[in-house]
């Protein structure tokens, strides 16, 4: 169903292959200028009507971030994930709120944790649940989570830790010996 | 439409007014959902204290903390957490190797002491310790891989007429994968005897830097390529991948080191001497790991080593004991040729004791370093051992190698269970397919396949190669011919059920079942049941003057005998594989230039 679903469509817009992770529930990888005019589609004529998510992937070593829409049909209870591609050097994702107004809110998230820009959508730019925050976006692969960890709240008192193979050669053999 | 039903909606929320409420008026005390991830539960018995949920905290709120004394494959450390710090993630529980470390659904705990909100799970009693419910890692481990990359082998058809290497080695793509499943968490330094550097150079593998990874070889050990093939890899047993999936192949991870750094590189990585020459001579007897990497250590730091071999080459049981199937005899080569660069002397086909005394090395040497190994097989002493037909797996594995002809009659039966019954047997197996065309050896060992001696590898390839073994068999006699033809010719092996090894006090005392007897066919036997040091080579007036201690030279820890001139090092005295022999070889090199050293600043 999936695939009858497929092969229709991607004749008219740019597909990428699909992919079936189970029977009711696909991923595909769509060009970007082609996914609000699929959207329309899926969501008027094929009964996707419900946005279950939109949310990002950052592939750090092929230089792009992955936004996922996954886009549910209630009466057939199919999930279909269309995926596109942005540059990561120069993220901006097309705001697509005026079609599904909870996506504005995903849209502000994405800002937040990704550093995603969706010019247009309502409040994007507000802090969404960070506050005060002036580090790299948290959700990029490069922001070392432990390190700001460690700058921002301070060890108690007394810690103290030890490494397993430098404690085991003082105990087992504190001469040092080869 | 719409619009009404917007004003409207918060009026027809008020009909819930009268309802019971869904909200809990005091939630202190209420139950957390059966997987919350509340406070840390933590079986000390199962963790091994590896470190890899500190290592993996994004938090930094774990320490690992002395409980215990170390034991190989468990630092004694264990995890204490900080609370204040935690983050409730499960990233610990996720990564934690031997699946000890899970969180319980107690999640409320008031305390003024924030102090209280450090604690040790598993050591420090909680309420929460026995909870069967809260969050646990469905199924084993996935953070990191379970399962090794299989190494290639030759299949049994292919290497059964030769004596060609039968692993093949990793490709870069498979060594890669192997080491990207290491922790790091150092845990098999400790069992190494050497105490290599494991997660260093395996880290090296990881990053593709080759040169690096051979320097950290070299740092501990002179023989990476021999041992990266035959070592008996104590180190993977005190691996924390075994918990819970098959240790790192570290074996095979070292091997492929070297594989990828050719023999003028690694010269020109390990380079010479810095160290300048001293003027202080030792002379080292046998060309064994022992022996070389003495000489390695004492020339590089500035000694003048003289090795004295008794076989035409040097590699002792390396080259003399393990077959070439195992050991392919360049790769011993390239190790001591890397040793020879230092400036170490190797004279082969030099007998001390009978061509050069011992006290003629004590008045040219500073001193004398003794690493002659167990070139004796022991025997039986069965009735029919005396006599032809039966031989000593030892002396026929040393005539293989030196290329001398040995009897291949086509059936042959082995006593012993070690790796040396098993390398004679393969070694036989395969010139008994060359000569007549089949297989016949059977290898009778006292020891039970659950007890057995030799490595799980060793048997399962035997039984590939068409070896038969028996197992729990003592052996009764050699039984000969008595008349005919063949009159006095071994005619098989005479064997007993073994009902136990050990007696009460855990001494040597075989028990039989004499009702089970079994006459073992085979035109010859070969014992392969231990080894001793010729220790005639001393002379006799050494032999008196030295210590002993039951049978063998007693030495310090530090390898010194009770003469201040002479070490002694390797199977001779410690045993009982290459890399025992190869530390041993470091703390002789250790203890002999400490004393050099000494007589240095005693002459100034």
């Amino acid at each position: 169903m999936m695939r009858d679903l497929h092969d229709h469509l991607k004749t008219r817009y740019r597909l990428g292959d699909l992919a079936e992770r189970r029977a009711n529930l696909a991923f595909v990888d769509v060009a970007r200028a082609d996914l609000r005019a699929l959207l329309v589609e899926l969501r008027d004529v094929h009964g996707f009507t419900h946005l279950s998510l939109l949310t990002a992937v950052d592939w750090i070593e092929e230089g792009r971030f992955q936004l996922t829409y996954l886009m549910n049909n209630r009466t057939a209870n199919r999930s279909l994930g269309l995926r596109v591609f942005l540059d990561r050097a120069d993220p901006v994702g097309d705001t697509i709120h005026d079609l599904w107004p909870t996506a504005a809110t995903y849209q502000r998230e994405l800002r937040e944790m990704f550093g995603i820009a969706f010019p247009g959508s309502p409040r994007v730019d507000e802090e969404f649940i960070l506050e005060g925050w002036t580090d790299m976006p948290p959700y990029r692969r490069d922001f070392d989570t432990l390190a700001y960890s460690q700058q921002t709240f301070s060890d108690r008192e007394g810690r103290e830790t030890h490494d397993p193979r430098a404690h085991m050669a003082k105990k087992l053999n504190p001469e040092g010996q080869r | 439409m719409g619009n009404l039903r917007d004003v409207l909606s918060p009026f027809t929320a008020w009909k819930h007014l009268i309802e019971t409420p869904v909200t809990i008026r005091n939630p202190i005390g209420r139950e957390a959902a059966d997987g919350y991830r509340g406070f840390h539960q933590n079986d000390i018995e199962k963790c091994i204290g590896c470190g890899s949920c500190e290592v993996i905290c994004q938090n930094a709120a774990i320490d690992m903390v002395p409980v215990s004394a170390p034991v190989d494959g468990d630092s004694g450390l264990r995890p204490k957490i900080d609370y204040g710090r935690c983050c409730w993630c499960a990233l610990c529980v996720d990564v934690c190797m031997t699946g000890s470390l899970t969180m319980s659904n107690e999640y409320t705990w008031v305390d003024a002491d924030p102090d209280a909100f450090r604690f040790i799970p598993g050591v420090d009693p909680k309420p929460w310790d026995d909870m069967e419910k809260g969050y646990r890692r469905e199924g084993a481990r996935v953070l990191t891989g379970a399962e090794r990359v299989e190494m290639g082998e030759l299949p049994p058809e292919a290497r059964i007429d030769n004596f060609d290497e039968i692993v093949v080695g990793y490709t870069r793509e498979q060594a890669m994968i192997e080491a990207d499943r290491c922790v790091e968490c150092g845990l098999c330094v400790a069992t190494c005897p050497a105490h290599m550097d494991i997660p260093d150079y395996i880290a090296a593998i990881r990053e593709g830097d080759y040169d690096l990874g051979l320097q950290i070889l070299y740092e501990t050990n002179p023989f990476s390529e021999v041992c990266g093939r035959v070592c008996t890899h104590k180190c993977e047993t005190a691996c924390a991948a075994r918990h819970e999936g098959d240790p790192i192949a570290i074996r095979w991870l070292k091997r492929h080191i070297v594989d990828n750094v050719s023999e003028d590189r690694r010269l020109e990585i390990v380079g010479t001497p810095q160290a300048l020459p001293t003027g202080r001579k030792v002379a080292i007897v046998g060309a064994g790991p022992a022996g070389l990497t003495a000489a390695y250590d004492l020339a590089r730091q500035g000694h003048a080593v003289t090795v004295y071999e008794a076989q035409d080459k040097p590699g002792g049981m390396m080259r003399y004991g393990i077959p070439e199937y195992r050991l392919p005899y360049d790769a011993l080569d390239r190790d001591i040729a890397v040793i020879a660069a230092q400036g170490v002397t190797i004279k082969t086909g030099v007998r001390i004791g009978r061509e050069i005394a011992m006290d003629k090395l004590r008045g040219e040497f500073d001193a004398v370093v003794l690493s002659i190994g167990l070139h004796i097989g022991r025997s039986t002493r069965i009735p029919g051992t005396e006599g032809p037909g039966v031989e000593a797996a030892i002396d026929l594995l040393a005539r293989i190698t030196a290329g001398e002809e040995v009897p291949v009659p086509e059936r042959v039966v082995v006593i012993g269970g070690g790796n040396v019954a098993m390398d004679i047997a393969r070694s036989m197996a395969r010139l008994q397919k060359r000569k007549h065309g089949a297989v016949g050896v059977t290898v009778t060992a006292l020891e039970d396949f659950a007890h057995f001696l030799a490595d799980r590898e060793e048997i399962e390839e035997s039984f590939d190669e068409g070896i038969e073994i028996v197992d729990a068999r003592g052996p009764q006699e050699v039984v000969r011919y008595k008349s005919g033809k063949r009159k006095g010719a071994v005619k098989g092996l005479r064997t007993w059920a073994v009902t136990s090894i050990f007696d009460g006090q855990g001494r040597f005392a075989p028990q039989y079942d004499q009702g089970d007897e079994r006459l073992h066919p085979a035109d010859m036997v070969v014992e392969a049941i231990g080894q001793a040091a010729d220790v005639s080579i001393l002379g006799e007036d050494l032999t008196e003057a030295l210590e002993w201690t039951r049978g063998r030279l007693a030495v310090d820890p530090a390898g010194r005998s009770s003469e201040p001139w002479l070490w002694a090092a390797g199977d001779a005295v410690h045993g009982p594989d290459v890399i025992t022999a190869v530390a041993d070889g470091h703390r002789v090199a250790a203890s002999v230039g400490a004393m050099l050293m000494a007589m240095g600043e005693v002459a100034r």
